[in-house]
């Protein structure tokens, strides 16, 4: 297949690109699966230019992990790699040789911002010094996301999400208490870190703006990891509890237990209650016909409310019966003012009027993979759309990146 | 009036926020900001309560002047007019209704400050059937089907123990406000920012929604199980609730981690490669549980990780606190506080030009900084405080109670 001669429409949105904040930047990426290239994606969607140097002949390793689309070429059509590079350009180089890595630092030489993920193991391996590249371009922002980081006990450790989730704290959090932690489902540490890594890379562009110096960012995924809890250390060394995990009851422990951020089933599904503070309370009981459990001694605190949370489930669960998941949502969140939510699966995400209303799912047609839709941002701006455009081919874009150089 | 040079250090001390956010998402954001050195000037109501004795505010808030004063009173409302037109960053995340009430909505802000920044961070957006609904962390998530693709099995969802919503929306919003900025550097004019929390784990569960989206994907759910990676759970530990996470994710790590494990059952060549381990994983993970029951879950990691095998202990806050990586890259502050003695808190993850961190401050106490603000910023007189503190529309910190707690 020659895959310059695919001339498709790749953005779906007519978005006037020079007009974005990070026009003219100049983006490339090496670093593979979801934490590097979900910011460059970031980056690619408010208008930079982001290269994403692929390796021959598999690329990014994502290409080889699910789930997969229908399509006759399976590395086009993973879901994971088409949602993690939207917008970019593919060029295949092979950087683990001579002339591969010279190929590279040339295009590293004329960018803004280089985004790896080199280990400290892969460093080593392949005698890659930190200023490798900053030494030669001093207003380059290099952003090295790997799990641990490059210095430290750990900086030698392999990690998977499930790994990561459970050295920093997550993973112990998640599922019933006393039964095996669960993980969050498929690679959040990575999103997260990615998130993390954009900001990161924005901040040292609006330094440099000033400065004219680029910088060396070196980033850890157990670092990101542990600034995203929201009580565990509070309830530790404040109130020396160690916060467990409590299946669908969530604030059940400690200083801050009180009733009901729960889960419960209904006529057709489940819905989540988010009621923490007082107000919420005596709405809830309003909403119950119990206004008696304002002045029950058994309910007076929210300590005593939160041990008690069997009997209120029970209240809570007859109130619901006869109704659907929708009228539930509906009720307890216009007429009592309470956080709710229906428990919707990924089909019905898709189809939800709110969702669909902020245009947070696009569709985008792919060459190999088909159409699909991508979620885009959970922003919108008044003065700018962000970019919408599908993943690339391997490939794609080497010989318009390099030109004759490489022959 | 003009703006007076902030000494804080950092890439971002140029920028002024004016953060009247609550709660989790929205600190988070502006804490990032302010770690960065943006002077951040929290507006908080001066009848609310602080939860000073949880260590909340120190958590969230370090790093930030705290101003006290009505917005529902007109001087009040004056005076965060003024405010915003020297300000660079408006943020707030209450109801849509709370802001147009104050009559504070971005059109009266943008009359004050063509060039401002506002961004909103309710629960479902500012637009659509369910603008006005709440929503917090836990009920984000469940809106857009995070707990269904967690659990021990499909029959029931489980959320996560982490709030999820808020820290997704805390880092997109950073990162659509300094690209915000960007533009009005570049360009001029301000920009609104609707953020929508429960739009944010859809974002961070891309590859879901892509399948789905195309052929109706829906991923089996099964404790920590992959498709693509066997031996992939969580193993109870000695002690009380410890546990270890083992992924093996290819067959050279299988091999290692037979060869540590050392046990016959394990030696069979039906579990060389992935297919056999997944068509016999419980038996594989029957042998693992076994053999890791009496074993220390740290040791065991340790271990494990020198073989390369990917591991890691699940580690609860307190194993957190002392975790010895962490330690040794110097993650954690410590705030001392008159009443309780000092406290660790994490760092900040996102790297580059931080506010050193021997000059981080932790949180102010309510109008602790309300005359500094009026005087210094506003200029106004100490009279025009006092007449302010006797209507009650400002509050300085001598009004009020435990002021003992002072930095």
């Amino acid at each position: 297949m020659n895959r310059d001669s695919i001339s498709d429409q790749p953005t779906n949105n007519n978005v006037d690109v020079e007009n974005l904040p990070l026009y003219g930047v100049d983006v490339v990426e090496v670093a593979q699966g979801v934490a590097g290239p979900f910011c460059g994606r970031f980056l690619a969607a408010l208008g930079a230019n982001v290269v994403k140097i692929e390796r021959p002949p598999l690329g990014d390793w994502s290409r080889e992990v699910g789930p997969f689309l229908p399509g006759d070429v399976r590395s086009e059509c993973s879901a994971l790699y088409l949602y993690n590079n939207m917008g970019k350009k593919s060029v295949l180089v092979n950087w683990e040789t001579k002339a591969g890595m010279d190929e590279l630092a040339t295009l590293v030489s004329n960018a803004d911002v280089l985004i790896e993920d080199w280990d400290r193991a892969y460093r080593e391996e392949q005698r890659l010094s930190t200023d490798r590249f900053t030494s030669q371009n001093p207003e380059l922002i290099e952003i090295c996301a790997t799990p641990f980081g490059l210095t430290g006990p750990y900086s030698l450790w392999k990690s998977t999400p499930m790994v990561q989730l459970a050295l920093g704290g997550f993973l112990y959090l998640t599922g019933d208490n006393a039964e095996e932690p669960l993980m969050l489902p498929g690679r959040q540490p990575d999103y997260l870190t990615g998130l993390n890594a954009h900001i990161a890379v924005q901040i040292a562009l609006w330094e440099r703006a000033r400065s004219g110096k680029g910088q060396f960012l070196e980033m850890s995924m157990l670092e990101t990891l542990g600034t995203l809890h929201q009580f565990t250390f509070l309830m530790e060394t404040y109130s020396g509890v160690t916060r467990t995990r409590n299946g669908r009851e969530w604030n059940k422990q400690g200083p801050f237990a009180s009733y009901g951020i729960t889960t419960l089933p209904c006529d057709d599904g489940w819905v989540c209650f988010g009621i923490s503070a007082e107000d919420q309370w005596e709405r809830m009981c309003a909403m119950l016909g119990r206004e008696d459990l304002l002045t029950d001694p058994e309910y007076d605190t929210r300590q005593k409310r939160s041990e008690n949370s069997a009997t209120l489930d029970r209240m809570v669960i007859d109130w619901m019966k006869g109704k659907t998941r929708q009228e539930v949502f509906r009720e307890t969140s216009e007429v009592w003012l309470l956080p709710t939510a229906p428990v919707l699966n990924l089909h019905e995400v898709l189809g939800d009027p709110q969702l669909t209303r902020r245009n947070l799912f696009q569709p985008l047609s792919h060459p190999v993979a088909g159409d699909a839709q991508y979620p885009t941002f959970p922003f919108s701006m008044s003065e700018f759309n962000t970019v919408v455009a599908r993943a690339p081919l391997l490939g794609e874009h080497t010989s318009e990146v390099l030109g004759g150089e490489l022959e | 009036m003009s703006k007076p040079e902030y000494t804080g250090g950092g890439s971002l001390s140029d920028l002024r926020v004016l953060d009247l956010t609550r709660v989790w998402a929205g600190p988070l954001a502006t804490r990032i900001l302010g770690d960065f050195g943006a002077q951040i000037i929290r507006i908080v109501d001066p009848r609310s309560l602080m939860p000073r004795a949880s260590g909340y505010d120190n958590k969230l808030s370090r790093n930030k002047l705290n101003m006290a004063v009505r917005l529902d009173k007109d001087a009040g409302r004056q005076i965060l007019l003024e405010l915003a037109s020297i300000s660079d960053v408006v943020i707030e995340n209450f109801r849509p209704r709370v802001m147009r009430n104050l009559r504070l909505s971005y059109d009266e802000i943008k009359a004050v400050n063509s060039e401002i920044v506002m961004c909103s961070m309710p629960g479902f957006g500012l637009e659509g059937p369910y603008s006005e609904y709440p929503a917090y962390g836990t009920t984000a998530e469940a809106f857009v089907a995070m707990p269904w693709l967690i659990g021990y099995d499909q029959s029931a969802p489980m959320p996560t123990g982490i709030a999820y919503g808020d820290p997704i929306s805390g880092l997109n919003t950073v990162g659509a406000l300094l690209a915000s900025l960007r533009k009005r550097n570049m360009t001029g004019g301000g920009q609104f920012i609707d953020v929508a929390l429960v739009a944010g784990p859809a974002t961070t569960t891309g590859e879901f929604f892509v399948a789905n989206s195309a052929d109706g994907y829906e991923p089996e759910v099964r404790c920590n199980r992959q498709p693509d990676q066997a031996p992939h759970s969580a193993y109870k530990a000695a002690g009380d609730d410890n546990w270890i996470a083992i992924a093996v994710t290819s067959d050279e790590e299988w091999n290692s981690l037979c060869a540590i494990v050392d046990d016959e059952s394990l030696c069979d060549a039906r579990f060389s490669d992935l297919e056999g381990r997944k068509h016999h994983e419980d038996a594989i993970d029957n042998v693992i549980s076994e053999w890791v029951k009496p074993r220390d879950a740290e040791e065991l990691t340790a271990l494990l990780q020198e073989a390369g095998v990917p591991a890691g202990r699940v580690a609860n806050s307190r194993q957190l606190l002392d975790d010895r990586h962490l330690a040794a890259r110097d993650f954690y502050v410590e705030f001392d506080e008159p009443e309780v003695g000092p406290k660790p808190y994490e760092g900040q993850s996102i790297p580059g030009n931080h506010v050193d961190k021997s000059r981080w401050q932790r949180a102010h106490q309510m109008g602790q900084d309300s005359r500094h603000v009026l005087v210094d910023l506003l200029g106004y007189s100490n009279d025009d405080c006092d007449a302010l503190a006797s209507e009650e529309t400002v509050a300085f910190s001598h009004d009020m109670p435990n002021s003992a707690a002072g930095a």
